[in-house]
C-alpha cells in the first residue's frame, strides 16, 4: 500500500507532523502503537483525512541504499506500506524509540546513530531530582535527517523526543516537541 | 532483577499509565465498573495471590479490546480481564446467557420457525415477558431469523455450479449469515464467483465461540474452537483459503482461539483472511479486475467496529471501498456502539448500551450519510435501531456496486 508519508508514532511530534503534511495535500498514514493523550492534532488529522493505524506495530524496514522504501507491521501482515518519506517519532525510553542496555543505547527499529555518552557512570545522576543525562541520549540527525552508520539516510526524519537533546520529562518540552514535528514535515516538503 | 515478561498477556508491562482508562467506553458511563487498569493488571496481582480478589464487575466489560488498541506495552488488558472471568467467574450463566450464547443451537430451531418465532419476539406481551423472566431488554428487538438459512440456499442454488471455477476459497459464513441474514452470504457468493472464485463451504463449521466466551461457556467454546481448527486445517490441505466475513469472528479464530481457549492456531493462521483484505490485495495486485457499475453512486460514512479497530484491519476496508468509482465516503471517529454482541441486549445492560453508542449516532446525525459502511453485524442491529440510517457490508456494497456479469467475464480464466 502507498502513501507520500509515513510517520511511526502517534504521539505530539508524530501527529503534528503529520497532520501539517496531510493538510498540505500529502496522502499520510500514522502508525500508533498506543495511543496518546494528545487528541488535538490526531484529531485535526483524521479530519483532514489521514489514515491511522491505531495498536499496530512497524516491525522492519526494507532499505535501498540510504532510502527506507517500505515497512512491515505486525497487522499487516504481508501487505508492506510504501512510502517517499517516513517521519520517525517513536519517543524514548518510555515507548521504546531508544532502548538502553547495560552498556550501550540504541534505536531498535532500523539501528539509526544515537547520541550516548559511552562512560555509563554519567548517565545518571543519583539525586532523583538533579538534571538526568540519560534523558538528552537519542537519534543523531543532520539537517532534519536521521544518521545511520554516520552518513545522513535520504528520507527518514526523526520527530520529538527519540532526537537527541530533545526531553519531555524534564521541563516543558511541549512546543519544542511541537515544533520539532513542524521541522520534519517542512523538510519533507522541501525535498519533494 | 527479572527482566522479561514471563506472565500471561504482558501483563507485566503494565506501566499503570492509565490511557486505558480514557479510551474506555464502560468506564466512562457506568461507574459500577473500575475500568481496564484496575480490572485487568492491577486486579491480576492480588488475583494471583488470591481468587478471591476476584470481582463480579468484570462482567461490565464488554471486550471492545479499546484498552488494547491504546496500550502503547502491548498489555492484553482486555484478554486479562476475559481470563480471569473464566478462571474465577462462580456463577453458572444464565438460562437467557445461555440462550443468546448459544447462536447454533438457537439458530436451526429459530430459522425452522421463522415466520413464529420473528412475529412472536416482536410482539409487545413477548417483549414484556421476555424482559421480565428473561431478562432481555424490552427495547430491543431481537434479530429476524431468516426462514431458509444460507446453507440451505447455497446447497440448493449455487453449491453445483462452484466446479467451474479454477481457484476455489472456503467461505466460513458464521451464525450470522447463516440464520440471521443469508442474503450476505448471497452477496459473498455473487462476488466471489465474479471474481472467478469457486466459493465452498466448510462442512460442519461451529460458531466462533464468542458469544459462548463472553457468557462463561468455556467449555463449549474450545469444543467448537477444535472442530472449527480441524475443519480449517482439511480446508488448507484441500489447497484452499479460508475466507471470512465476519469482524468478531475473524478477531475470535485469530486471536482468542490460542489465548482464551488455549487451542492452537499456527497451523491455519495465516490461511484466514478477512474478505476486504483479501479482496484488496487481489484488486491492488492485479489478479483480479474489477468493472463498476456506470451509474453507482453513494455518499457514505464508514464505521470501523471494535474488534476490526483491534485487528487493524479497517485500513482495508477503507482503500477497498474508495476504489468504487462512485463512491463518496468519511470515516467516522472510532467509537463503540455499544452493543457488544450480547451484552446490550441484557436488560441490565441496555442504559449503559445506549449512553455508549451516544457519540457515535451523533457522528452519524451529522454526518448524514445514505447509509453506514461497516463490517460487524451486531453494529448493524445497534446503529440501525437507534439512528434509522441503514447500515451496509462492505460485500454487499460490491455486489452492489459491481457490474456482476462484465467483472465475470473480465475474470474468467483464459485458456
Amino acid at each position: 500500500m502507498k502513501f507520500d508519508v509515513i510517520v511511526i508514532g502517534g504521539g505530539l511530534a508524530g501527529m503534528t507532523a503529520a497532520e501539517a503534511l496531510q493538510s498540505a495535500g500529502l496522502k499520510c498514514a500514522v502508525i500508533a502503537e498506543g495511543l496518546s493523550l494528545h487528541n488535538a492534532p490526531r484529531n485535526a488529522f483524521r479530519a483532514a483525512g489521514g489514515t491511522l493505524l491505531a495498536g499496530d506495530r512497524v516491525t522492519g524496514g526494507d532499505f535501498d541504499g540510504d532510502r527506507l522504501v517500505r515497512v512491515h507491521t505486525e497487522k499487516l501482515g504481508d501487505v508492506a506500506l510504501e512510502a517517499g518519506a517516513f517521519v520517525l517519532a517513536t519517543g524514548k525510553y518510555f515507548s521504546k524509540g531508544i532502548v538502553a542496555d547495560m552498556d550501550k543505547v540504541y534505536e531498535p527499529l532500523f539501528g539509526l546513530d544515537v547520541e550516548y555518552d559511552a562512560d555509563r557512570s554519567g548517565w545518571f545522576d543519583p539525586s532523583f531530582a538533579a538534571p538526568q543525562r540519560f534523558l538528552e541520549f537519542g537519534v543523531k540527525a543532520e539537517d532534519g535527517r536521521a544518521l545511520k552508520d554516520g552518513k545522513p539516510l535520504a528520507n527518514v526524519y526523526p520527530a520529538g523526543e527519540v532526537l537527541a537533546g530533545i526531553c519531555g520529562a524534564q521541563g516543558d518540552a511541549t512546543e519544542t516537541i511541537r515544533k520539532s514535528g513542524l521541522d520534519a514535515a517542512d523538510a519533507i516538503r522541501r525535498a519533494r | 532483577m527479572q527482566e522479561r515478561n514471563i506472565s500471561a498477556n504482558n501483563f507485566e508491562q503494565c506501566q499503570k499509565c492509565s490511557i486505558c482508562e480514557t479510551v474506555c467506553p464502560v468506564m466512562a458511563n457506568n461507574p459500577a465498573y473500575a475500568g481496564p487498569k484496575r480490572s485487568g493488571p492491577d486486579g491480576e496481582r492480588y488475583r494471583l495471590k488470591n481468587g478471591i480478589f476476584f470481582e463480579d464487575s468484570l462482567k461490565y466489560c464488554l471486550n471492545c479490546k479499546r484498552c488494547e488498541v491504546a496500550c502503547p506495552s502491548g498489555v492484553r488488558v482486555a484478554d486479562l480481564i476475559q481470563q480471569a472471568r473464566i478462571d474465577y467467574g462462580r456463577k453458572l450463566p444464565k438460562l437467557r446467557d445461555t440462550m443468546l450464547a448459544s447462536t447454533d443451537q438457537v439458530g436451526p430451531l429459530a430459522s425452522a420457525f421463522a415466520p413464529i418465532a420473528n412475529f412472536s419476539l416482536g410482539l409487545a406481551p413477548v417483549k414484556g415477558v421476555m424482559h421480565l423472566a428473561l431478562g432481555v431488554d424490552r427495547h430491543r428487538t431481537l434479530p429476524k431469523y431468516a426462514s431458509e438459512t444460507f446453507v440451505r440456499w447455497f446447497k440448493k442454488n449455487a453449491e453445483d455450479k462452484q466446479a467451474q471455477y479454477s481457484k476455489h476459497i472456503s467461505y466460513y459464513h458464521g451464525c450470522y449469515a447463516n440464520y440471521n441474514y443469508p442474503q450476505l452470504g448471497k452477496d459473498f457468493v455473487a462476488v466471489m464467483n465474479a471474481f472467478g472464485y469457486g466459493v465452498h463451504l466448510i462442512e460442519g463449521e461451529r460458531c466462533c465461540g464468542v458469544a459462548k466466551i463472553a457468557n462463561g461457556m468455556i467449555e463449549a467454546a474450545t469444543r467448537d474452537a477444535r472442530t472449527n481448527v480441524d475443519l480449517f486445517r482439511e480446508s488448507v490441505k484441500a489447497g484452499r483459503e479460508i475466507v471470512t466475513v465476519s469482524t468478531t469472528c475473524t478477531m475470535t479464530l485469530l486471536e482468542e482461539y490460542p489465548t482464551l481457549l488455549k487451542v492452537g492456531n499456527d497451523q491455519v493462521r495465516d490461511h484466514i483472511h478477512l474478505v476486504e483484505r483479501f479482496l484488496w490485495k487481489a484488486i491492488a495486485s492485479g489478479e483480479v479486475k474489477p468493472v463498476w457499475k456506470e451509474d453507482w453512486k453513494a455518499r457514505a460514512a464508514y464505521h470501523c467496529p471494535c474488534h476490526q479497530e483491534r485487528l487493524g484491519l479497517g485500513i482495508f476496508t477503507m482503500e477497498l471501498m474508495k476504489m468504487i468509482p462512485g463512491m463518496e465516503l468519511t470515516e467516522l471517529e472510532s467509537n463503540c456502539c455499544g452493543i457488544a454482541g450480547t451484552y446490550g441486549f441484557k436488560k441490565e445492560n441496555y442504559k449503559v448500551s445506549q449512553a455508549i453508542g451516544k457519540p457515535l449516532f451523533d457522528d452519524i446525525a451529522a454526518a448524514a450519510p445514505e447509509f453506514v459502511v461497516c463490517e460487524c453485524e451486531t453494529c448493524k442491529w445497534q446503529i440501525e435501531m437507534s439512528t434509522g440510517v441503514p447500515v451496509k457490508n462492505p460485500v454487499s456494497i460490491l455486489a452492489d456496486a459491481l457490474d456482476l456479469d462484465k467483472t465475470a467475464i473480465l475474470n474468467k480464466p483464459t485458456k
